[in-house]
């Protein structure tokens, strides 16, 4: 049947008698406004455009990005599905408790929607996300204790890995990746995860619809509405895009508001499009470089920093003349 | 932390270095080969000079370089050390098309035999194949591939091979075109072992085909397995000199470092079986994210001629 109505549409949460908007609004982007008084009028008109899921960080801009949605949300939490992320990165379970109290504290909020494990990006993630004393049962106790719904993970980097994560048989809500025209056609999770995750009733969250910075839109090779409408129309429950400017915002809202999916021929059509770009990953670099991979996960994993990254930027200034050693938060 | 202690006897000094047969090429060479991209890093012209005749008077025969290295430097460094006696050496050099045509590589072989000062090499290869798309196009109607073919045609080299830091089945792909490569080059290490394995996966697919299989990177590439204490640097070099390659290429950027290893390769006996596996395990913990061989899991090693024919940022605007 037609979308008549001019809303953004709905879809189920998974397994879930859950409903969330078909666009969800990515949290990094939220703190690279210019300010935080933009940054709020952001979320409100995404609210009352129709946007329901929020989706955040514990370490995005080192708490910026959950303090800006915060404010953004505060009288309309209950109209929204909060999500944020922990950045234990194979640390404990002491560790993930410590920053789901801290994310809540910024989120101004006594629970979260969902609670997901950031960046599940290197081969030995996931056995120590199970591990005794891991993050696993982080996610266990705090659903008990009624301080997140539901719990998920998420990670750019290879569809392996996502696999494995499953292969550990924690009861998943939901599991976020990378789904764009590119991937595709390279380490693809359009092909290797995502028909797993609906086989199991799992909802299936998509990000980097423009590769993350859209650097192929800057190239000509799509548009970003096309990019966009490429990954609302696969079968996930929502795309996660980011937002950090009133015209992202509206480019967002033009392409959610009563949204049709693309037919099996124009997605084929955008898929061949793009191939030849995909077959080196030169617009995932989240698949093939430390690019997309925030410090914390570095410095847990002993990768080297880079310099010029946001987050490094701010830890280092946070540590200016203080006498605190680098990195500040551990 | 792995201790060098009870393992292995130590190379004997005063004992010569192990020659083995560069695959079916019919020529033998030393078990420890000089890296010619840390040539280039060396302090000094002089310095670069006496490692490599050093090394040559030791016994040490097999010498690798890249007509991309240090811009030309290190191929120039060891054409100069090797005046006069280019005869005692198995020169190699690599060709950097990284997908471009064979009118491109033909010319860089020129550079490369001029800058080398010799009339021919004993073994050309394609360099830095770590793109999944680079063996469509090398492969490709006027790519590299033909370009290798005619150079050896015209006697310009000897022997053909390639070369690549990133992924098993790249190395792989390339095979299975069936082109007659003499050499095949790729990292072999301790960690490799068990992390996206080049031992596992691609080693005995080039022994089984008869090529020569030479090793890089026994230490990560910069020393990483050492300065992050995975391993001790001369357990680290007999590692990857105890298995069946036909050399370990190893970077040697002073006088010091050519010492060293020069110590293990004297008079070198394969460690055993269990030896390996023993220290196989003791690595696994470290191998396991990929954090020690940052040529597989970042850009860090990946060339900036590479990255802009494919399209990827630089290495200044993307370290890894």
């Amino acid at each position: 049947m037609p979308n008549t109505s001019n809303a953004i549409p709905l879809r189920q949460f998974g397994r879930h008698d859950v409903k969330i908007s078909a666009i969800g609004f990515g949290g990094h982007h939220l703190g690279d406004a210019p300010d935080e008084s933009t940054a709020v009028r952001l979320v409100r008109q995404a609210v009352d455009g129709g946007i329901t899921f929020f989706d955040n960080c514990w370490e995005y801009h080192r708490g910026k990005a959950e303090a800006w949605m915060g404010a953004g949300l505060n009288g309309m939490r209950d109209r929204v599905f909060l999500m944020t992320k922990v950045c234990t990165h194979g640390r404990d379970k002491a560790l993930a408790l410590r920053m789901l109290d801290e994310s809540l504290h910024r989120l101004r909020t006594d629970h979260l929607d969902l609670w997901q494990i950031h960046g599940v990006c290197f081969e030995n993630d996931p056995d120590l996300f199970i591990r005794k004393n891991g993050a696993a049962e982080a996610l266990e106790q705090a659903k008990r204790e009624g301080k997140v719904r539901f719990v998920g993970f998420t990670g750019h980097k290879d569809p392996s890995i996502h696999l494995k994560m499953l292969a550990t048989g924690f009861p998943f809500d939901s599991v976020q990746m990378p789904l764009n025209a590119f991937d595709a056609n390279f380490h693809s999770f359009e092909q290797q995860v995502l028909p797993e995750l609906n086989r199991r009733g799992i909802a299936a969250l998509g990000m980097k619809p423009i590769c993350g910075h859209g650097a192929p839109v800057q190239k000509g090779v799509l548009t970003g509405e096309e990019a966009l409408r490429y990954a609302m129309s696969l079968p996930v429950t929502t795309t996660i895009t980011g937002i950090d400017k009133p015209e992202a915002l509206q480019q967002a809202l033009k392409v959610a508001q009563g949204f049709e999916p693309l037919q099996p021929s124009a997605m084929q059509a955008l898929r061949d499009r793009c191939r030849q770009y995909a077959v080196d990953g030169r617009f995932e670099l989240y698949k093939l470089s430390l690019q997309f991979d925030n410090p914390e996960a570095r410095l847990a994993h002993g990768f080297p920093l880079d310099m010029q990254q946001v987050e490094v930027r701010e830890m280092l200034k946070m540590t200016d003349n203080s006498g605190h050693p680098f990195p500040p938060t551990k | 932390m792995l201790g060098a202690a009870g393992l292995a006897a130590q190379g004997q000094s005063g004992a010569e270095i192990p020659k083995r047969p560069l695959g079916r090429t019919g020529l033998e060479v030393s078990a420890l080969g000089i890296g010619g991209y840390h040539l280039g890093s060396a302090n000094s012209d002089t310095e670069a000079t006496q490692i490599v005749n050093e090394a040559l008077d030791a016994g040490v025969n097999f010498f690798d370089n890249a007509w991309e290295y240090h811009s030309g430097l290190s191929e120039e460094r060891l054409g100069r050390a090797l005046k006069g006696k280019r005869d005692r050496a198995v020169v190699m050099t690599k060709v950097c098309t990284h997908g471009r045509d064979k009118n491109v590589a033909m010319r860089q072989l020129e550079e490369s035999l001029t800058r080398l000062q010799t009339d021919h090499l004993d073994v050309w290869q394609i360099h830095e194949v770590i793109y999944e798309n680079d063996p469509e196009l090398i492969f490709a109607p006027n790519g590299v591939a033909e370009a290798l073919l005619e150079a050896k045609r015209q006697g310009k080299v000897r022997f053909l091979g390639f070369t690549g830091h990133k992924d098993p089945s790249i190395h792989l792909k390339m095979l299975s075109h069936s082109f007659p490569f003499d050499t095949v080059q790729m990292p072999l290490n301790c960690l490799d072992a068990t992390f996206r394995s080049f031992e596992t996966n691609v080693l005995p697919e080039v022994n089984r085909r008869g090529m020569a299989a030479l090793g890089m990177k026994s230490l990560g590439g910069s020393g990483e397995l050492v300065r992050e204490g995975a391993i001790v640097v001369t357990m680290g070099l007999r590692y990857a000199m105890s298995l069946p390659v036909a050399v370990t290429i190893s970077g040697i950027d002073s006088l010091d470092v050519l010492h060293q290893n020069l110590e293990v390769a004297r008079g070198f006996q394969p460690l055993s079986a269990a030896e390996m596996k023993s220290i196989r395990d003791a690595c696994r913990l470290d191998a396991s994210d990929g954090h020690l061989e940052l040529f597989k899991t970042t850009k860090k090693y990946d060339g900036d001629l590479g990255r802009e024919m494919h399209g990827f940022p630089s290495s200044a605007e993307l370290p890894v």
